[in-house]
C-alpha cells in the first residue's frame, strides 16, 4: 500500500500462546508521520500485538522492523533507544515517584555513559538537570495539561490523569514512534476531546508517528490515516478510515452479524 | 561407592521430606517459608527432648511430635503469622519468614537449653540400630526406617493431590490464587490445612534427620540448603520435581565424599594448596552449584516458567519515606541532636562504651549496603555479609602479611568484593526475590565452607589480626574515625538516593515493564545496585575487623548475616537512620544484656527480638524509624480517608 519504507514495519506476525493463536500472520506498516489505528473486538489480538511491536512478546515467526533495523528479537530498550516509546492499558507508572520525576527518568536515558553517571552519582553530582532537561520537561508537561500536578506524588493522581503522565514520560525519552495502548480508556467524553487534540498535535508539531489501540473506534476513524481491524487475531481489513467504516467484514466483526 | 549411595539416598530422601512440606505450603499458599528446616529442628529437638529428658517410649515420641506437636504447631504459626501475611508484598513476606528463621533456633535454645545433643541419638525404630545387608550392602534400621518414610510419604502427597478435594484446592490455587478464592474453596481452610501438612513433613524430616545425623543446628543448616536447592530445581512448584531433586542432592553430597571423587578433585586442586579445604567442605558448596546450574539451565527455557508471583500487593513494598514533605527544621533536627550526642560522647560514654558505639558504626556502614541492595535496589541479598567477611580477610591479608596501611587495604580490598558481589548476583537477577534470596544465601555459605576455611584466612580459628589505624588506636579517636567513616559513606548513600541511578532504581521497583520500555537495563541497574553495595559492605567489614583487631571468619557467619538482615528490616531499610539505629542496636543491645541480665537463655533474648522484630514487619512494612516518624501523620491520614468514606456511603444512601 506505501511505497515508502516503513518506519516501523511488522510482517507476518503470528504469536501463540500455547494452543491459542494469539496474532496470525498480521502486518502493520507505520510511516513516517502517520497516525496508523488497530482496533478489533476484545480479545481481537491488538494488546498482543504492542507486546510484539514494543518487545515485550516475542513472535513465533515474522519480523519487526525499526528505522531499518530488524529488532524481531531485540529487547525493549534497545528499541527504546532506536525511538520507539508506549504506554500501558493497564497503567504503569512509577508509584514512588512524582509526575515530574517520571519525565525526567525517561528524560536522562542514554544521555550519558551508565558508568560516568553512576560516578557522577556517587559523589552527589547526578541530582542535577542535564543541559535543556527542564525546558523540554516543561514543554511536555505543558502541552498535556500537567503543569499543575507536577510535583504530586504519581501513585495518587487520578486514572485519566495517570494515561496522561504514562503519554509525558514516553514522549520525554523523545520517540520517533508512540505506541498508545487504549489511551481513552478511563477518559470521559471531554477528556477523550482533549486528548485527540493533543495527539493531532504531538503528530503536527513534533512529527511523531502513533500507533494507537483503541476501543474507541470512533476517535481512531477520526485521528488515523490509516486503520487495521483484527478480529480473532486475523487481520479482517486494512486501510483508510472511510473504507474500513464501509467494509462489511468489519461490520460483521463488531456487530456480530455474518457477512 | 555403593556404600556413599545408600547413605545419599537416605540423606536425599530426609531432604525430599523437608522439600516436599515447603513446596506445598509455598504453592499453596505464596508464602516461602524459609524458617522450614528451622522449624524442622524444633520439632527434632522436641523429640529428642521427650526422649532422653522426660524418658518417654521412642515411638510413642515420635508420633506425638509428628502428629500432635507438628500440627499444632502450623495451626499456631498460620493463625499468628502466615494468615495475616498472605496481602503482603512478596518482600515484606520473605522477610517475615526470615525473621522466624531467626528467631526460631534461639526460642529453641530457651525453651530446651542449650545441651550439646550429639552423643545420644534416640530412634524411632531399633536402638541401637539393628545392621542388615542388602545385595552385599551395609544397610542398618534407621535407613531403612528413612527410606521407607520418604516412599510412604511420596504415596500420600501423590493421593492427598491427585484424589482429596483438598488436593483439587491446593491444584488450583498453584494455578490461579486469586481465582481459587472466587470459584469458591475456602482458602483459609486450605491454607491451614496446608499449613499442618508442612508441619508435619518438616517434623518427620527433623526427628529422622536427628536420628540419623545428629540434633544440631549444623545438620539443619545442611537440611535448610539440600531443601532450597531442591526447591529451586522443583522451580517452587513441582512435586514430584522436588522429591527427584532431592534425592539427587543427597546423592552428590554424599558421592562427594567418597574417595573416587576426592581423588578426582585432588587432580584438579593440588592438595597441598591452600584451597584443598574446598575438596573438605565440597558436600557444603553442593547445593550453590545445583541451584546455579539449574537457575541457567531454566533462564533459557524462559522467565515465564518460573512461577514469579505477580499478586502484587496494592501498596508499595517497603515503602519510601518521602523526606521532602517534611518541614526544614524536622529534617536539620534529627542531624542536629545526632552530632552534639557524637561530639560530647566522650564526656558521658565509658571507654569501652565509646569502643562498643564504634562497632555499632561499623555495623550500621555494612547495613548501609542493605539499605542501597534491599531498600533502594529491591532486592534480597543474604550474602552481603559475606562481602564484609571477604573484605576483612584481605583488609588483614594486605594490612598484616603485606605490611600495607590498613586505611589503604580498606578500600583496596573493598574494590576486590565489588566483582564478586556482581558474580554472586548475576545468575539469579531477573527473577524475583526469591530466587536471589535462595541464590545469595548458597553463594554466602559457598564462600563460607571454602573460602572462609583457607588456613590462611582462618589462622587456626583465630583469624588474621588487623590492625587499628595508625593513630586511632585508642577508643576516643576510633570512636570519632568511624563517626566520619559513618558520615561519609551515609551521604554517598543519600547521593544515589538522590540521583538518576537512584530515581531509576525508584521506577523499577515499581513496574520493571515500564522502566524496560524506557530504554534502561534492568540488569544494568540492579548490577550496580549491587556493585555499590558490595563495596560499601567491604568498607564495613573492613572496619568492623579493625574494631576487633582480628578478621575472624566466624564473626562473618551466614546465619548472622540473616540476623543483620532482619534487624535492618526492622528498623527501616529504606532509610540512613534506620541502619544507624540497627547497627547500634546490635552492637549496644547484646552488650546491655550481657551486662545487667545473667542467667541461662537471656542472651538469646536480643536474637529472638530482631527475629520478632522482623515478623512484626508484617504489620508495618516500613520499619520503626518510619513509624516514629510518621506514624502520626499516616494515622491522621487513614482517619481522614475513612471519614471521607463515611460521607461517602451517607451520600450514596441517601
Amino acid at each position: 500500500m506505501n511505497d515508502a519504507p516503513a518506519l516501523l514495519d511488522a510482517r507476518d506476525v503470528t504469536v501463540r500462546f500455547g494452543g491459542l493463536v494469539a496474532l496470525d500472520g498480521v502486518s502493520l506498516g507505520v510511516p513516517e508521520g502517520a497516525i496508523v489505528g488497530l482496533i478489533g473486538p476484545n480479545g481481537a489480538g491488538k494488546t498482543t500485538m504492542f507486546g510484539v511491536l514494543s518487545g515485550l512478546v516475542r513472535p513465533r515467526t515474522g519480523t519487526v522492523h525499526l528505522a531499518g533495523h530488524d529488532v524481531t528479537g531485540a529487547s525493549p530498550q534497545r528499541r527504546a533507544r532506536l525511538g520507539l516509546a508506549r504506554t500501558f492499558q493497564r497503567l504503569e507508572l512509577f508509584e514512588e515517584l512524582t509526575v515530574r520525576e517520571h519525565l525526567v527518568v525517561a528524560y536522562r536515558v542514554g544521555r550519558r555513559h551508565p558508568a560516568v553517571r553512576l560516578a557522577l552519582d556517587l559523589v552527589g553530582l547526578g541530582s542535577r538537570p542535564l543541559p535543556g532537561e527542564d525546558d523540554t520537561i516543561d514543554g511536555i508537561l505543558e502541552l498535556l495539561g500537567l503543569t499543575r500536578i507536577a510535583p504530586v506524588p504519581a501513585a495518587t493522581v487520578p486514572l485519566g490523569t495517570g494515561r496522561l503522565v504514562e503519554i509525558a514520560r514516553a514522549l520525554a525519552t523523545r520517540p520517533r514512534v508512540l505506541l498508545l495502548d487504549e489511551p481513552s480508556s478511563g477518559l470521559d467524553a471531554n477528556e477523550t476531546a482533549a486528548l485527540a487534540g493533543v495527539l493531532a498535535t504531538l503528530r503536527r508539531e513534533r512529527g511523531i508517528s502513533l500507533v494507537l489501540v483503541e476501543h474507541n473506534v470512533e476517535m481512531v476513524l477520526g485521528l488515523a490515516d490509516i486503520v487495521t481491524v483484527l478480529d480473532f487475531g486475523r487481520p479482517i481489513a486494512h486501510g483508510t478510515p472511510g473504507q474500513v467504516r464501509t467494509d462489511p467484514a468489519v461490520q460483521a466483526a463488531y456487530l456480530g452479524t455474518t457477512s | 561407592m555403593t556404600t556413599y549411595i545408600v547413605t545419599g539416598l537416605v540423606v536425599g530422601s530426609v531432604y525430599a521430606i523437608a522439600t516436599l512440606g515447603l513446596v506445598l505450603t509455598y504453592a499453596s499458599t505464596r508464602i516461602f517459608n524459609f524458617a522450614h528446616g528451622m522449624l524442622a529442628f524444633f520439632l527434632g529437638v522436641t523429640f529428642y527432648e521427650l526422649v532422653v529428658d522426660h524418658g518417654w517410649d521412642e515411638r510413642a515420641a515420635g508420633l506425638v511430635t509428628v502428629f500432635v506437636v507438628a500440627p499444632l504447631l502450623g495451626v499456631f504459626l498460620w493463625a499468628v503469622l502466615f494468615r495475616s501475611l498472605a496481602d503482603t508484598p512478596p518482600s515484606v513476606r520473605l522477610v517475615s519468614t526470615i525473621g522466624l528463621f531467626v528467631a526460631v533456633p534461639a526460642l529453641t535454645k530457651v525453651i530446651y537449653g542449650h545441651e550439646q545433643r550429639d552423643f545420644e541419638r534416640p530412634s524411632v525404630v531399633f536402638s541401637p540400630p539393628h545392621q542388615y545387608r542388602w545385595l552385599d550392602v551395609p544397610i542398618d534400621s534407621d535407613q531403612v526406617a528413612i527410606l521407607s518414610a520418604a516412599i510412604v510419604v511420596a504415596i500420600l502427597m501423590t493421593v492427598v493431590i491427585r484424589f482429596t478435594p483438598f488436593g483439587l484446592a491446593v491444584r488450583a490455587t498453584v494455578d490461579a490464587p486469586r481465582m481459587a478464592g472466587i470459584v469458591g474453596f475456602n482458602t483459609a481452610l486450605v491454607n491451614a490445612g496446608a499449613w499442618v501438612i508442612g508441619m508435619m513433613l518438616a517434623g518427620v524430616a527433623g526427628v529422622l534427620l536427628g536420628t540419623y545425623r545428629g540434633f544440631n543446628e549444623v545438620q539443619f543448616t545442611f537440611l535448610v540448603l539440600g531443601s532450597f536447592a531442591a526447591v529451586v530445581i522443583a522451580r517452587m512448584h513441582s512435586l514430584p520435581l522436588a522429591f527427584g531433586g532431592s534425592l539427587l542432592l543427597g546423592l552428590a553430597q554424599e558421592l562427594s565424599k567418597s574417595r573416587q571423587v576426592q581423588d578426582a578433585l585432588y587432580d584438579v586442586i593440588d592438595r597441598d594448596s591452600s584451597w584443598s579445604v574446598v575438596v573438605n567442605n565440597f558436600p557444603a558448596c553442593i547445593p550453590f552449584v545445583v541451584m546455579i546450574v539449574f537457575l541457567l539451565a531454566y533462564r533459557g527455557l524462559g522467565r515465564e516458567r518460573f512461577s514469579v508471583d505477580t499478586r502484587a500487593a496494592a501498596e508499595p513494598e517497603l515503602h519510601a519515606t518521602d523526606e521532602r514533605h517534611l518541614p526544614l527544621w524536622r529534617r536539620l533536627l534529627p542531624i542536629a541532636v545526632l552530632l552534639t550526642g557524637v561530639l560530647l560522647a566522650p564526656v558521658y560514654l565509658s571507654g569501652l562504651w565509646q569502643s562498643i558505639v564504634a562497632k555499632g558504626l561499623a555495623l550500621a556502614i555494612i547495613f548501609l549496603s542493605i539499605t542501597i541492595v534491599t531498600g533502594e535496589g529491591g532486592m534480597i541479598s543474604l550474602a552481603q555479609i559475606t562481602f564484609a567477611g571477604v573484605a576483612a580477610a584481605i583488609t588483614a591479608d594486605f594490612a598484616t602479611n603485606k605490611g600495607m596501611d590498613v586505611l589503604l587495604a580498606i578500600p583496596l580490598a573493598a574494590l576486590i568484593v565489588v566483582p564478586i558481589g556482581m558474580v554472586a548476583a548475576l545468575p539469579s537477577l531477573r527473577l524475583g526475590d526469591l530466587y536471589l534470596g535462595l541464590a545469595t544465601l548458597a553463594f554466602a555459605l559457598l564462600v563460607q565452607y571454602t573460602y572462609f576455611n583457607v588456613p590462611s584466612v582462618r589462622n587456626f580459628d583465630d583469624g588474621v589480626r588487623v590492625p587499628r589505624p595508625q593513630g586511632f588506636g585508642e577508643d576516643t579517636p576510633f570512636f570519632y574515625l568511624l563517626a566520619a567513616l559513618f558520615v561519609v559513606v551515609a551521604l554517598v548513600v543519600r547521593n544515589i538516593k538522590r540521583s538518576t541511578t537512584g530515581l531509576n532504581l525508584s521506577a523499577m521497583r515499581t513496574s520493571e515493564t515500564a522502566t524496560a520500555t524506557l530504554g534502561i537495563s534492568i540488569v544494568w541497574s540492579k548490577l550496580a545496585a549491587f556493585a555499590i553495595s558490595a563495596f560499601v559492605a567491604g568498607i564495613g567489614g573492613g572496619l568492623y575487623a579493625t574494631y576487633g583487631r582480628v578478621a575472624d571468619p566466624d564473626q562473618y557467619n551466614v546465619l548472622i548475616g540473616v540476623v543483620w538482615l532482619a534487624v535492618v528490616v526492622t528498623w527501616g531499610v529504606r532509610s540512613i537512620a534506620g541502619a544507624l539505629l540497627a547497627g547500634l542496636a546490635f552492637a549496644v543491645f547484646p552488650q546491655l544484656v550481657a551486662e545487667h541480665l545473667t542467667g541461662d537463655g537471656w542472651q538469646e533474648l536480643p536474637t529472638i527480638l530482631f527475629g520478632l522484630g522482623a515478623i512484626g514487619l508484617a504489620r508495618d512494612p516500613q520499619g520503626v524509624v518510619h513509624q516514629v516518624v510518621y506514624g502520626h501523620r499516616d494515622r491522621r491520614r487513614k482517619r481522614e480517608a475513612r471519614r471521607r468514606a463515611r460521607q461517602v456511603e451517607a451520600v450514596a444512601a441517601t
